[in-house]
């Protein structure tokens, strides 16, 4: 029988409750699990790390202790404890959606009103800094509303460096108009769901035959030249064996395609039933299957664990698409640099992340150049811009797995009420009883 | 460099001439031509290629 080790003490809550406990990292075997009890509802243990990587080197020496205040996260809006600036800026435009989807962290009332255009720009001028933040549109489907092109406009008037859309791509695909007209406000980037490279997929998570629409949008984005990253909800059972198929899909669509970005299902919101132990997919699954599936065009070496955001939550790798290969720009080292090493790393991790997700104007690259040596300083700095791309995945976190001294280190913050709140925080839900 | 100003090697005394040179940078070479001393291989990097491409090749591999 193996024995159970404590790895680190933090914090968490109770599922059913929702009340702050004490929880431990344990490792037992090559498994690492969230321990934890709640004096009314027992005991829970979730999987959070499989072992196919080993946890301590993918953390490193990042640990600070998990925040004490006892407030935290309730009332949570970003206090004295929280570790971590803003990197990236969550602002939900609607509660409308045109999907019902099986998973939906949103899982909002779409019987709500909308806040109006005024209540938007105001949310707009308090949250955005002049030319450093990057705002995210969301909801609910942001699409759903005919004024989008204006709230991007006026996000941009208000001074963000990026404006960001998270949506299904549903009227992406059918109004190319609107694409149009998104596109003139400044939208810098797309973020669109996709969950892999059939329609069963798609009938199993959102109800309905989706593939034809996903392209669609992804080709009226480029005649735009609006840069798609594509972003995949993985769910045990249902996609986890797409991964590969994604990859070699979104590397075929580059330069319109600038990378993906996995999500493992995370149990927040509209779930169809409470995760057992078997429906974890944790991210060391998915380092390990996004090599094996891709068959060796994509290492796990070169995906680095998060330093601006806990490790535990996502990693990421910046690569160049060549002509006949997939070139890595980043290497994982020994031991795992977790710091950003600068005063401010959530600046770095947007400046980032947004150079790849951004397609560069049409003057100021050779998209074209059709042969080039990638080790010519020219040919690479013309390259880079023009087919960077990145592979990333974010684990969100769910009454079972959430660790607030992952939970300090968060940088995407959803904003509300005047408030910035940790998306993890923000989103929590309780479990089915 | 501007083109009509002759560059000599500081200790070979020859003109340097416009060479495909090899750099690396975080386990990645990269090539491009620069005044180079055809004796002894001494390089003379420009201000405007330090500041400029080479500047930008070090910002593209960054990690975050």
């Amino acid at each position: 029988m193996n024995e159970a080790k404590v790895l680190y003490k933090t914090w968490s809550v109770c599922p059913v409750c929702l009340k702050r406990v004490p929880a431990e990292r344990v490792q037992v075997g090559s498994g690492v699990f969230l321990w934890k009890s709640c004096p009314e509802h027992g005991s829970f243990t979730t999987l959070i790390w499989r072992g196919l990587t080993d946890i301590n080197e993918w953390t490193g020496n990042s640990e600070v202790p998990a925040a004490e205040d006892p407030k935290c996260p309730d009332q949570c809006g970003l206090c004295g404890d929280h570790l971590q600036e803003t990197c990236c800026v969550l602002l939900n435009v609607t509660n409308r959606c045109n999907l019902n989807c099986r998973f939906c962290f949103a899982d909002n009332e779409a019987t709500t009103i909308d806040p109006s255009f005024e209540e938007i720009v105001q949310s707009l001028n308090n949250l955005i800094e002049k030319g450093k933040t990057l705002v995210q549109m969301s909801g609910g489907e942001p699409t759903m509303r005919d004024d989008l092109p204006e709230i991007i406009a006026a996000a941009k008037e208000a001074g963000a460096r990026y404006v960001q859309l998270n949506s299904n791509g549903v009227r992406l695909s059918e109004d190319r108009d609107y694409v149009k007209k998104l596109a003139e406000a400044g939208l810098s980037f797309l973020f669109m769901q996709f969950d892999g490279t059939h329609d069963e997929i798609y009938r199993s998570l959102r109800g309905k035959p989706l593939l034809d629409i996903k392209k669609r949008a992804i080709d009226n984005c480029a005649e735009f030249n609006i840069g798609v990253t594509l972003v995949p909800t993985l769910v045990r059972g249902i996609n986890t064996d797409q991964i590969g198929e994604i990859l070699r899909f979104a590397i075929a669509g580059s330069p319109k395609i600038r990378g993906v970005h996995f999500q493992p299902v995370t149990y927040i919101g509209r779930v169809p039933e409470n995760p057992t132990e078997k429906d974890r997919f944790t991210l060391d699954d998915l380092l390990a299957e996004i090599q094996a599936q891709s068959d060796g065009l994509i290492k796990s070496e070169n995906l680095l664990p998060s330093s601006c955001d806990h490790p535990l939550c996502g990693f990421h790798g910046d690569f160049i698409i060549g002509q006949h290969e997939v070139i890595p720009l980043l290497k994982r080292s020994k031991p795992v640099k977790n710091c950003c090493c600068t005063p401010t790393p959530a600046d770095k991790n947007r400046e980032f992340v947004a150079r790849r997700w951004q397609r560069p104007a049409a003057d100021q690259t050779n998209e074209n150049a059709c042969c080039g040596d990638v080790h010519d300083m020219e040919y690479f700095l013309d390259r880079v811009k023009s087919h960077g791309f990145t592979i990333s995945a974010m684990a969100f976190q769910d009454a079972g797995n959430i660790d607030f001294s992952r939970l300090r280190r968060c940088s995407l913050h959803v904003y509300d009420k005047g408030k910035m709140v940790p998306f993890c925080a923000y989103y929590l839900s309780a479990w089915k009883q | 460099m501007p083109e009509t100003r002759k560059m000599i090697c500081c200790k070979c005394n020859k003109e340097l001439e416009m060479i495909k040179t090899d750099f690396s940078y975080l386990g990645h070479s990269f090539f491009t031509e620069v005044p180079k001393c055809p004796e002894c291989g001494q390089v003379f990097i420009p201000e405007e290629l330090a500041r400029g491409r080479i500047s930008e090749v070090e910002m593209q591999m960054e990690d975050k």
